[in-house]
């Protein structure tokens, strides 16, 4: 293929992978792996190179609107980034050693446990609100924002061990895959430390970005790096997320969700398939 | 507090975003006609991986030749600073509401993310 349509269709292909994730409330690097690996036949490990920035971008780039919101706790997100980034560093540096085949596999089993909380939907009700104490409480893990209709609520989070210790994995993920580690943060936040599911989702887009750059700098230097490829990804994914966020009002519906999840599920095992060789 | 986060990082993903557009107009001016086979080949078993140099002088030379790879490397490079100055800000911000505990917790991110960028790339074992 020619560099100019590589780039152009890429870029193109960017922007819905971009439309599609933020509507969906999925980061870029699930959507960006495997249609760069499936479609385009790029190598995995340049896959995960474009993905790490990409996320970067569209984490960055949203977290500037949640922000002001008062939706994002900032103590409970630098807190619990104490986990992503060693988790990060930690999975960047096995990925060195993994064939593409074994990330391959990997990524296409993480796709379908992150189904999980696609199909269960999990609820937009408020948890009953945990009472601060211990941990939480020295760490200040508190505080409160206003829903749209004026309602102020007022939260406390629990279990931050079992909160980090997940955070971890999710940097793992992060570092070996190219993911946010979305899915697996906002699980956290929500079952184990018990935040309002808008606080979880939007601390969480905001610590994707950090929990990326903890591996990037890994990937940028052993040439993951592909500029060939993380230019157009990074520019499309860009747009489309910022699009995409627009749309967000019909961002509820159901359809979207079970879409997603065939799409999801048929990219996963599509992704093992092809790590087998089929 | 969240407003000076919060435009940071916007003024950084433009920026970036600028660069990047710059290089990738660059990379289509310059080589948009050429094949991908080799942009695209991956090598497993030699670092760097692909058959384009991550060096800093690579880099530098690169943006004195108005290389479309190095202005696009650049963009990506800005786009990681974005990230890593948000944690900066905060120590200051934490600081600012005599927050010790977290100018601690988040110097030690700070720290941990300047070891993944400048130091392991030095360490062969994160190389491979």
């Amino acid at each position: 293929m020619l560099i100019i349509e590589f780039v152009v269709i890429l870029f193109l292909v960017s922007i819905l992978a971009g439309v599609f994730g933020s509507i969906v409330g999925l980061g870029g690097g699930v959507v960006t792996v495997p249609v760069l690996t499936l479609f385009f036949g790029v190598d995995i490990h340049f896959a995960i190179g474009a993905s790490i920035f990409a996320i970067i971008g569209t984490s960055s780039g949203a977290a500037s609107t949640y922000i002001k919101d008062r939706l994002t706790n900032l103590r409970v997100g630098m807190f619990l980034e104490l986990g992503t980034t060693t988790g990060a560093i930690a999975g960047a540096a096995v990925a060195a050693y993994a064939d593409s085949s074994i990330l391959e596999i990997i990524f296409g089993s993480i796709l379908l446990v992150t189904l999980i909380p696609v199909l269960m939907k999990i609820g937009e009700d408020l948890p009953k609100n945990p009472e601060l104490k211990g941990l939480s409480k020295r760490l200040k893990l508190t505080g409160s924002y206003t829903e749209p209709d004026g309602t102020e609520v007022n939260y406390n989070a629990t279990r931050p061990r079992t909160g980090l210790l997940g955070m971890i994995v999710a940097g793992m993920l992060s570092g070996l895959l190219g993911i946010g580690g979305g899915g697996f943060k906002v699980l956290s936040m929500d079952l184990a430390m018990k935040l309002p599911m808008k606080v979880s989702t939007t601390t969480s887009n905001f610590m994707i970005g950090v929990t990326a750059a903890a591996s990037a700098g890994i990937y940028f230097a052993r040439g993951d790096v592909n500029p060939l490829i993380v230019a157009p990804v990074a520019l499309g994914i860009l747009i489309g997320a910022a699009a995409g966020a627009r749309v967000l009002v019909k961002a509820r519906n159901p359809t979207v969700r079970k879409f997603f999840a065939v799409v999801l599920a048929l990219a996963a095992i599509e992704m093992i398939l092809s790590a087998f060789g089929i | 507090m969240s407003s000076v986060i919060g435009h940071l990082l916007r003024y950084g993903v433009v920026l970036s975003f600028a660069i990047t557009v710059f290089g990738t107009a660059l990379l289509i001016q310059q080589s948009g006609g050429a094949d991908t086979s080799s942009p695209l080949t991956y090598h497993a078993s030699t670092v760097p991986h692909g058959n384009f140099d991550v060096s800093l002088s690579a880099l530098v030379s690169g943006l004195q030749g108005f290389q479309a790879y190095a202005y696009i490397e650049l963009g990506v490079l800005v786009l990681l600073a974005t990230p890593v100055s948000r944690v900066m800000v905060s120590i200051f911000l934490f600081a600012a509401e005599k927050d010790r505990m977290y100018v601690v917790i988040t110097a030690v991110v700070l720290v941990f993310l300047i070891f993944s960028i400048f130091v392991t790339p030095l360490i062969p074992g994160f190389q491979a």
